[in-house]
This record gives structure tokens, C-alpha cells and sequence, in this order.
């Protein structure tokens, strides 16, 4: 090798080596996401929040977490454990996150029985070798005595058998079918197929002469469409499944073929996450052809202002979203109150901001600090989740009914829901008929639900708007 | 089957997203003419200078600034790349060379997934004032921005052919492509006419990148991997033929949202920039073995 | 013109390493060493490590069954393959639909699984060996895009009827059986570990006789090889079929592993790894095949457990596969040993002066 060619290889290799120390660099200066952490922000006083966006009451403690205002819990820490996925294009950890900023306002407040709760979160990208590896490290080496916060899109399939043989009732927010169906995992949302019954009976009201129900092409989208496809049966208005596969890449044929299927009668029911969902109703508007169906719906993941804010006020009105936790803006109860607080004051890893996503974190925290609350003795696998399942008719301010955990062979704890529109930049109810509304029985998993467990009292805590 | 009022949608619909394959398409083919590169990056470097414009955005840059930035990360990247891993690897099957800009490929779109994680609820966009004016075809809005895609397609097949054929500086390129070593002996400035090359696709790159952001999706991996589909319609020119790369581009986006309406065929429609491109190589090589220059042969 | 002798050089130094790389002779000691982590891999590895660990370690086993694959084609060969991937999802999905359709013994299903990919990749292989260099790695990459989305829209096999046995609207999903003998995650981890020692046999016992030499012959100069009388379509498709037999078994074993599949979890973006890190850990020798698997499935899972996000998997095998292949074309596996000479080379030096 002559010396121009050993020059050009050292150069080369040289660059290797920048470049890989300029990674190095880059990365210790950005936001490097980390996967548990017991205090993410620091526990300031108790004292007031900043105030939120829409508004509300100004001066509002946080200390209402907890039961000792302002005292530090600096006692043994309870280990809980969550498994969410983060990927390109799908990502849930602000449920998780928000879940880590109640678990720190209660930390910084008094803990549980001076306890500090230690939160780990588990990232996965949809694959199930790492999901059933993640599930045994949190039990195995993280030692964690509940389950709490999550949102996976193949979890619940792939871990339950897992959970029910160690023991573990877990409180998530369900995506796969078998967070509902099996005994061990009880939701605060509806889910994918329960929320798109909601968006398909709100249409239904409407008086469209038919639905084109369109969904990600993730597992189980037969399962979930059997839901809207019982209700729209029942009401005898025709319905047109589809699927597309995330991400989107190209919404315009998907808006278009979208609202050729629809006609101007029509309703269009979606239900996507955010980033694909926004994806198709923007490029319905680029295209111009918004206009062209009786109405859109979509199931929960679009009840975000950040939607409503992209699409702007074209769309007043002309889209409705079933929101399965009470509309953020316009409720001023002092659990809506407290959620914003601690989202302001503990939440800087949540992306979303105010939303359904960190909503459904919320509650789900509040559950299970409910829960720890009422464990008397050692905080271990059996105590812990004893009274998990032992949450009955709790007053969460966020649902429409009360919620119940229950020893059942299925579970659908939320199966009441509202219904939002978009209105000048947010999400609020929608005029008519968009107040707490019973998901239909027609769909045959909500009826063998109620048989089991009845229709659970309303929350007179969570009023909207 | 449907009417003839629904295909007409797709069929515009479908030229629009033909321009953005085009575009990526005539871009790999032009490079890979220029210095016998095959440059896979040719997406990351885009996205990647898309996302840089959109942090600017965000800072309430101006505009302008923004989109320059784009433009010429992609062309200072690609140079970069260019300058010191081309003479590397020169000499090298073009496949080597081709899996080296994987290399690059990979780091960019780790670097993108690093700084820009995938977020919950808020997406990120990047809109162009192009996007708001436009006109009306079959009852469908076609931006501006859409309007630019294709026709900067047009502009780069046609420039770039006789940019290649009848300028000193595209004969010195395409004689480099075709044999460095001798076209050195020849008295050409190497280094020189490479780094242009590289330059100019880079910026080309950004420039890409910056419309598909706005008109796909600003989003890592669809960005990042844009370019597999770009690919199809650069085989189907052989990696030869700008005119037939940008025919293909067109041919597969219409293809594919034609196929749109019909319900057995619509999920797979995503497979149509593959088929096709199996298709066109297979047929390429029925009679004789299909090769690309090799200097291996020790 | 500095140009002009630095390029010709270039080329014919690499072809000169390779040759020397592949004509290395296999030492006794090296055997010795590859039994005693073998055995060690087998009984002692399971009770230190966690069940984490051991999933993953099963990952490793699996995937360096690919990566060997990967490693034939590229190194012995010359065939460039993006798509093995796609293979390996052909095999899970045969596997799967075998497992749930008949009452067949585990390893018979996998060795099916193996077969019918071995004629699958043959099929496909046919018509695309005229392709040669660039034009096959890319056909070998669009193939593998047009599977993933026939997949995405086929779905694994989850215990449903027909032909694809996919029932979409399952609410209790049953899981792949695993074989009676090995049902607990460490057993399922032995028995991954002995089928991936089994294809190791299987393909150096390959390398050794007359197929391997044909390869050689065919790597280093096609039209040579042609001279000397080698039919090399022949050995050529003999290569695709068994990277693709391998590949197949390692897909059953695969299923076995996770025991529930889901068509997300497979990308184009996973072929494109594979090369990296089959490049990275060095093509031209059965080690590296080893290594490339412990940096695809073993790394992430340090990752995780640090805390640190997935990317900087691709930003380290993206510097690594420009790495490979300007500077230390045999990978990790050659490279390493000779820094850790270099290494000790310096430190002897040291000390000595000290």
C-alpha cells in the first residue's frame, strides 16, 4: 500500500472516529430519554402552579396528591413497573410520564405512608421477544409490586398469561384485545374498539346514509371492527371497513378514497393515533375535500387541542371525537384542576400536553395510589394488588362513570363516554347529544361486560363543561 | 369496478405522488452518472435538513433562512461524505460503495430518532407557503408545493440530461463515472469535478427533502426510507436513463393510487414500486448477465 | 497523476487480504476454545444470567443462524443480500402455520419450515442470478419490501383456518407451542444454542468439501472459475438455498422464541441491519457470524437497561459498516485481535522502557 493510499485510509478512518465522537457529543446534549427514574423533577413547595393554558383557577397546590402537604416521603420505595411502546410513529410513554408526574407530586407530598413510589418505565418498540423480556426484568430484577400505566399494542397479548400466573392485576390504558378480555387487566379508556363504537354511534345520530370505517392495519383490526360493525347493524345505516398501514405515507389516496366511499351523505369514522389520523384530515383539507361527507368522527386518540388547533376553524364542528375521559377545557372540578397543576409543575416529559393521553396517565396513577393507600402491613406482589382488584365505585373526576376493578372474567370499567368537537383551536363537548352517553349493547362484549358487572354508577365528581 | 369519476381523483392524486418519486428517482440516477455512486443517503440527508429547517422554524426563523439551511446541509453533507469516503473507496465494486452510504444512511437516521424522538400527541410538520394557492383539478385542490415537485422533476431530467451531454463540466463527470483512472490521465481536475458532483446532488438532496417533508410527512423513518421506493423507479432506468427514471417515478406513484379504489388490491398497493422494479430488472437481464462496472477482478 | 496507481493498487490489495483471509488454515487450539464456550454457553451461561438475558441471548442464537447466512452469501460467495429478512419472516410464518395446523414434533416442523424456504429463496434466486453485483443486492432489497407489505396484509398465522391461518378476530390470541423437551425460556435457550451449533456443522462442513472451494473459486474471480470447469450457476444457487435453509430454521426457531408474531415488528430496515452487522462482524469468518448477532439482539438490550434510547444502535452500526469496509474489511473478528496485539505490542513497549 503506497503512502497516498495509507493517507486516504487514515483519513477515512479518521472521519469514522470524528463522526462517532460528534455522536458521542451530540447525544450527551440532547434529551436522552431514560427509562426509570424516581423524582424526574425536583419537588419544588407546594406552592401555586403556573398557571395552565386554558385558563383556570390561578393559584392551584399540588399537595392534593398526596396526604402530607409538602413533606418528602423518605421512607422504603414501593417499585411499580410499566411497559409502553415508543417507536417511530407510535409513541405512548406520555401516558407513562404523566404517570411519573403524580407519582412525584405524591412523593414530594407525603408519599404513601412516607413511602416514595418508584416508577419504572419500559420502552418497547412492538416486539415480543423484548416485551416478555421486559415483563420478567420488572418482576425478576426490579422486584416491582404493581403494574401500572400500560400501553402497548401487543402487551396485554403477549404478557397476560404472564401476569395472571404471577398474580398481577394491572391497571393500563388498553389497545389489544385482551386488555379487555382477560381477568387481569382492567382499562381506564375504552380502547380502540370501544371508542370507535362511540365515534360510530355518535354518527349514527347524525343520519348518515352510510359509515366508511377506516383504522390502522395493527393486530386485531377484525376484532376491533366487529364492535362498530354490531352497532351499525343494529341501526341498519351500511358500513365499509378499511384499513391503512402506519405511518401513512401517502394520505392523499387515503383521503380521497376516503370520501369517494363516503359520498355527501356519508360519514367518515377513523381511528388512528394522532400523527396518521392528523395525516389524513390534513390532506382531506389540502385536497379540499373536507367539505365533501356529511361529517368526520374519529375514536379518542384525536381529542387533542393540538389536532384541533392544526386543522383550524374549517373544521368547527365538523368533526366529533369520542373522548373517553371528561374534555379538559371549559371543566373547572378540582381534579381537573389538580391534573393541569401537576402536568405544569411535574410534567415536562409530557409531550402532549393536555390531552387524553396524559389524562388517562393521571387517572391511572390516582388509581393506584388509591390502592397503596388502602394497604395495610408490608406493600408486597399479594397486598398490593388485593387491593388493586379491591378498587370498587372510585370517584376518579375524570370518567363519566364510577370506576370498578372487580374480580370478572372481562373487563370494561370505562363503557361511558362523550363526545367533543373541535371549536376554534380546542376540543369541547359537542352541543348535541355529546354529554356522558352509554356505550351501545349491541356491540355483544359491552353486553357479556354488563352482565357480569352491571352499569356502574355515574361520577358526580368529573361534570363536563 | 369504479367510475370513472373516482379514478379520475387517484389519477391526479397519483401524478403528485409520481412527482416525488420522480424527483428522488432522477436525483439517485444523476449522482450515480456523475461519480458512479449509488447514494442511498439521498433521503436521510434530506429529512435530516428538513428537520433542521423545522427547529429554525420553530425558533421563529425566517423562512428563507430556514429552507437555505436545508438545502445546503444536504449539499455540505453529501460533500463531506463525498470527499472523504469517495477517493476511500475508490476503485471499489459499486456495490461496496453503495453499502458504504448505508453506513451514512444509518447514522443520519439514528441522529434523527436521537434528537427528534417519536412524540405522543403533537406531530411535526413543515408547511411552504406554496401550500396555500393552487388550483382545482377534478374537484381536487393541487398545491403549488405539488405543482413545484413535478415540475422540478421536469426541470432536472431535461437540465441535467444536456447539463451532462453538452457542458464541459457534465463530460468531465460522466467521463470520471466511467473510468476515473483514465479521465485523471486525461487531465481533468478529479477532485475537483467530484466535489462538484457531490455538491450538487447534496443540494438537490436537501432541496428534496424539504418538498417531501412538506408534502409526505416530516417523519424519520418514512423520510429515511423513501428512498427504497425512489430506488424502484431508478432500476427501472437501469441506473442509466434520467427520461426513464422520471417516466417510472411518475408511472409507479399513478399506479399506485390507482390501484386505491379496487378493495382486493388496495392493501397491497404499497408493494407497486417493487413489483414494478422486479419486474423491469428481470426483464433487463432475460437475454444477457446485467452487471455494473467491477474493477474486483484481482 | 496520484490518481492513477492508488485505485488499481486499491482494488488488488483487497482482492490480496481476501485471498489471504480465506486460505487462513483452521488451528486445533481454535477448536478446543470453540467447544469449551460452546459448552459453557449451554450449561453455565443459564444460571448467571437473568430470564432478560437469556431471552435475549436466545435472540443471539437465533439471529447468529442469519448473520451466518448473511455471512456465506457475502464473504464465501459475493452475493450482497438486503433481503434476508424477508427469508427469515418466511420461515417464522411456515413454522407458525406448521405448529398450529398439525400435531408434529418441533424440530420436524422446523426443518420443514427450513425446506420449503429453501425453496422459496430457490424460486426467487432463478430467474435473479443473471443479476450480478449492485443489481442483485437491490433486487435482493426490493423483493424484501414487496414481502413486508404482502405480510403486513397476510399477517402471521394465530391459530385461525385456512390457508393463512390468520383469524383476525381472536380476543384470546393462543400461543406457538414450543417443543415438549424445551418449554421453559432457559430450555428453549439450550435447544436454540444446540440448533444453532447444528447449522454451524452444517455449513462448515459445507466450506470444507467441494462446494466451499467452488465458492472460493468463484469469489475471487468469476470467469476463472468458469475456466476451470465450475458450473457456477449451480454453486450459486447451492449457496442461496442453503443461506435460505438456514435462514428458514433459524425463522422456526424464531417462532418458537417469541410465541407470538406480529407482522409490525418485521421491517426493511431489519435487512439493512443485518448487513451492517454481519459486515461488522466480519464475513470471511464463522466467528464473525457470532458477533454480528451479539451486536444486533445482545446490544439493545444493554441499551435498555442503561437507559439509553434504541437510535444510537444505528448511529454505532452505521459508523461501523463504513469502518468495515474502508479500513478493516474482515470485521470485528479479524480486526479486534490484531488491536489487541497492537495493544499489548505497546504496553510490552512501556513497560520495558519504564
Amino acid at each position: 500500500m503506497n503512502r497516498h493510499e495509507h493517507r486516504r485510509s487514515s483519513l477515512a478512518a479518521a472521519a469514522v472516529a470524528v463522526l462517532a465522537i460528534g455522536g458521542v457529543l451530540a447525544g450527551c446534549s440532547s434529551s436522552s430519554s431514560s427509562s426509570s427514574s424516581s423524582a424526574a423533577a425536583p419537588a419544588t413547595s407546594s406552592a401555586a402552579a403556573a398557571p395552565s393554558s386554558s385558563g383556570s383557577a390561578g393559584a392551584v397546590s399540588t399537595s392534593s396528591c398526596g396526604t402530607k402537604a409538602g413533606v418528602a416521603a423518605t421512607g422504603t420505595p414501593i417499585p411499580l413497573g410499566s411497559i409502553v411502546t415508543d417507536q417511530t410513529g407510535t409513541s405512548f410513554a406520555d401516558i407513562a410520564n404523566m404517570a411519573q408526574a403524580y407519582f412525584n407530586c405524591v412523593n414530594a407530598n407525603g408519599g404513601i405512608n412516607g413511602h416514595p413510589i418508584k416508577y419504572y418505565i419500559e420502552k418497547e418498540q412492538t416486539n415480543a421477544s423484548q416485551i416478555a423480556s421486559l415483563s420478567k426484568q420488572l418482576v425478576q430484577t426490579d422486584h416491582v409490586v404493581g403494574i401500572v400505566g400500560n400501553t402497548s399494542i401487543i402487551e396485554c397479548s403477549v404478557d397476560h398469561s404472564y401476569w395472571e400466573g404471577q398474580g398481577y392485576y394491572i391497571i393500563d390504558s388498553g389497545i389489544a384485545p385482551e386488555c379487555y378480555s382477560t381477568s387481569n387487566s382492567a382499562a381506564v379508556n375504552m380502547g380502540p374498539r370501544y371508542s370507535s363504537d362511540g365515534a360510530v354511534q355518535y354518527a349514527i345520530t347524525q343520519h348518515p346514509s352510510k359509515i366508511v370505517f377506516d383504522q390502522a392495519n395493527v393486530p386485531g383490526t377484525t376484532y376491533i371492527a366487529a364492535g362498530p360493525n354490531a352497532i351499525a347493524k343494529a341501526a341498519n345505516v351500511p358500513i365499509i371497513d378499511k384499513t391503512a398501514t402506519p405511518p401513512v405515507a401517502d394520505a392523499n389516496s387515503v383521503a380521497i378514497d376516503l370520501v369517494s366511499s363516503a359520498g355527501k351523505d356519508g360519514a367518515v369514522v377513523l381511528n388512528f393515533t394522532p400523527p396518521d389520523a392528523l395525516s389524513i384530515l390534513s390532506a382531506a383539507q389540502k385536497l379540499n375535500i373536507e367539505g365533501n361527507v356529511k361529517l368526520w368522527a374519529c375514536s379518542t386518540p384525536c381529542n387533542t387541542d393540538f389536532l384541533a388547533k392544526s386543522l383550524g376553524p374549517k373544521w368547527n364542528g365538523k368533526i366529533f371525537v369520542n373522548a373517553e375521559l371528561t374534555p379538559p377545557d371549559g371543566t373547572n372540578t378540582p381534579t381537573m384542576n389538580l391534573y393541569k397543576a401537576i402536568l405544569s409543575q411535574y410534567g415536562s416529559a409530557v409531550t402532549g400536553g393536555i390531552g387524553s393521553f396524559s389524562q388517562m396517565g393521571f387517572v391511572e396513577a390516582e388509581l393506584m395510589v388509591k390502592a397503596l393507600e388502602s394497604v395495610t402491613g408490608d406493600y408486597t406482589v399479594s397486598s398490593v394488588n388485593a387491593a388493586i382488584k379491591g378498587l370498587k365505585d372510585v370517584n376518579t373526576g375524570m370518567l363519566c362513570q364510577q370506576w370498578t376493578y372487580g374480580n370478572y372474567s372481562s373487563h370494561l370499567p370505562n363503557n361511558m363516554d362523550y363526545t367533543t368537537t373541535a371549536n376554534n383551536g380546542q376540543m369541547t363537548l359537542a352541543p348535541s347529544g355529546g354529554g356522558c352517553t352509554l356505550i351501545s349493547e349491541n356491540d355483544p362484549q359491552v353486553k357479556a361486560y354488563r352482565a357480569e358487572a352491571g352499569t356502574a354508577p355515574t361520577d358526580p365528581t368529573s361534570t363536563g363543561g | 369496478m369504479p367510475s370513472w369519476s373516482e379514478l379520475e381523483q387517484f389519477l391526479v392524486s397519483g401524478l403528485a405522488l409520481g412527482g416525488v418519486y420522480a424527483l428522488s428517482g432522477v436525483g439517485l440516477v444523476v449522482l450515480y452518472r456523475a461519480t458512479g455512486v449509488l447514494y442511498l443517503a439521498f433521503g436521510a440527508v434530506g429529512a435530516l435538513g428538513a428537520f433542521l429547517a423545522y427547529e429554525m422554524l420553530q425558533a421563529a426563523a425566517p423562512q428563507w433562512a430556514a429552507w437555505i439551511v436545508c438545502i445546503l446541509f444536504g449539499g455540505l453533507v453529501t460533500l463531506l461524505y463525498g470527499m472523504i469516503f469517495g477517493p476511500a473507496l475508490a476503485g471499489r465494486d459499486p456495490l461496496v460503495r453503495a453499502v458504504a452510504t448505508l453506513g451514512l444512511t444509518l447514522i443520519l437516521f439514528g441522529a434523527m430518532e436521537l434528537l427528534w424522538p417519536p412524540t405522543s400527541g403533537a406531530t411535526r410538520a413543515i408547511s411552504l407557503p406554496t401550500d396555500n394557492g393552487g388550483f382545482t383539478v377534478f374537484g381536487l385542490q393541487v398545491t403549488w408545493t405539488q405543482v413545484i415537485a413535478l415540475g422540478s422533476g421536469v426541470v432536472l431530467t431535461i437540465g441535467t440530461g444536456w447539463f451532462l451531454r453538452y457542458t464541459k463540466l457534465g463530460t468531465a463527470m460522466r467521463a470520471m463515472a466511467n473510468d476515473r483512472v483514465i479521465t485523471a490521465t486525461l487531465g481533468v481536475p478529479v477532485r475537483r469535478v467530484e466535489a462538484a458532483a457531490w455538491f450538487g446532488c447534496g443540494i438537490l438532496a436537501g432541496f428534496a427533502g424539504l418538498l417531501l417533508a412538506d408534502l409526505v410527512q416530516l417523519e424519520p423513518a418514512t423520510l429515511t426510507f423513501l428512498v427504497i421506493s425512489s430506488l424502484a423507479a431508478a432500476l427501472i432506468g437501469q441506473l442509466r436513463s434520467i427520461a426513464v427514471t422520471f417516466a417510472a417515478g411518475i408511472v409507479i406513484g399513478v399506479i399506485h393510487d390507482l390501484l386505491t379504489p379496487f378493495s382486493a388490491l388496495t392493501n397491497y398497493r404499497d408493494m407497486t414500486p417493487f413489483v414494478l422494479a422486479v419486474i423491469a430488472l428481470l426483464w433487463a437481464s432475460r437475454h444477457r448477465t446485467v452487471v455494473t462496472r467491477s474493477r474486483e477482478e484481482a | 497523476m496520484t490518481g492513477v496507481d492508488t485505485e488499481r493498487s486499491a482494488a488488488a490489495t483487497v482482492a490480496g487480504q481476501r485471498l489471504a483471509l480465506l486460505r487462513r488454515p483452521e488451528r486445533p487450539v481454535h477448536l478446543l476454545v470453540t467447544v469449551v464456550l460452546v459448552l459453557f454457553a449451554l450449561f453455565a451461561l443459564p444460571s448467571l444470567m437473568s430470564l432478560y438475558y437469556t431471552g435475549y441471548m436466545t435472540l443471539v442464537a437465533i439471529y447468529s443462524i442469519v448473520t451466518l447466512g448473511l455471512g456465506l452469501l457475502v464473504g464465501r460467495v459475493g452475493l450482497y443480500s438486503l433481503g434476508q429478512g424477508a427469508i427469515l419472516q418466511i420461515g417464522a410464518w411456515t413454522a407458525a402455520r406448521l405448529l398450529f395446523a398439525t400435531a408434529q414434533p418441533f424440530p420436524i416442523v422446523i426443518i420443514e419450515a427450513g425446506l420449503v424456504t429453501m425453496l422459496i429463496g430457490g424460486l426467487i434466486a432463478l430467474p435473479a442470478i443473471r443479476l450480478r453485483g449492485l443489481y442483485l443486492a437491490l433486487i435482493t432489497l426490493m423483493l424484501a419490501g414487496a414481502f413486508t407489505v404482502v405480510l403486513a396484509t397476510v399477517n402471521f398465522p394465530n391459530g385461525g383456518g385456512g390457508f393463512t391461518g390468520y383469524n383476525g378476530q381472536q380476543s384470546h390470541i393462543p400461543p406457538i407451542r414450543r417443543p415438549s423437551f424445551a418449554g421453559t425460556d432457559a430450555a428453549y435457550y439450550r435447544f436454540a444454542v444446540v440448533v444453532a451449533v447444528i447449522m454451524f456443522i452444517l455449513v462448515y462442513a459445507h466450506l470444507r468439501t467441494r462446494p466451499g472451494r467452488a465458492w472460493a473459486a468463484i469469489r475471487q474471480s468469476e470467469p476463472a472459475a468458469l475456466a476451470a470447469g465450475i458450473n457456477i450457476t449451480f454453486y450459486k444457487l447451492w449457496a442461496w438455498g442453503l443461506a435460505a435453509f438456514i435462514t428458514g430454521v433459524a425463522g422456526g426457531v424464531l417462532a418458537g422464541r417469541d410465541v407470538y408474531l406480529y407482522s409490525i415488528n418485521f421491517t426493511t430496515q431489519d435487512s439493512i441491519i443485518l448487513l451492517a452487522v454481519a459486515l461488522m462482524g466480519g464475513v470471511y469468518s464463522l466467528w464473525g457470524a457470532v458477533i454480528a448477532a451479539l451486536l444486533m439482539q445482545l446490544l439493545p438490550a444493554f441499551l435498555q437497561n442503561l437507559g439509553l434510547s434504541y437510535a444510537w444502535l444505528y448511529i454505532l452500526f452505521g459508523i461501523g459498516v463504513l469502518q468495515v469496509l474502508t479500513t478493516a474489511p474482515a470485521g470485528l473478528v479479524d480486526q479486534f485481535p490484531k488491536d489487541m496485539k497492537k495493544l499489548g505490542g505497546l504496553i510490552m513497549k512501556l513497560v520495558r522502557h519504564a
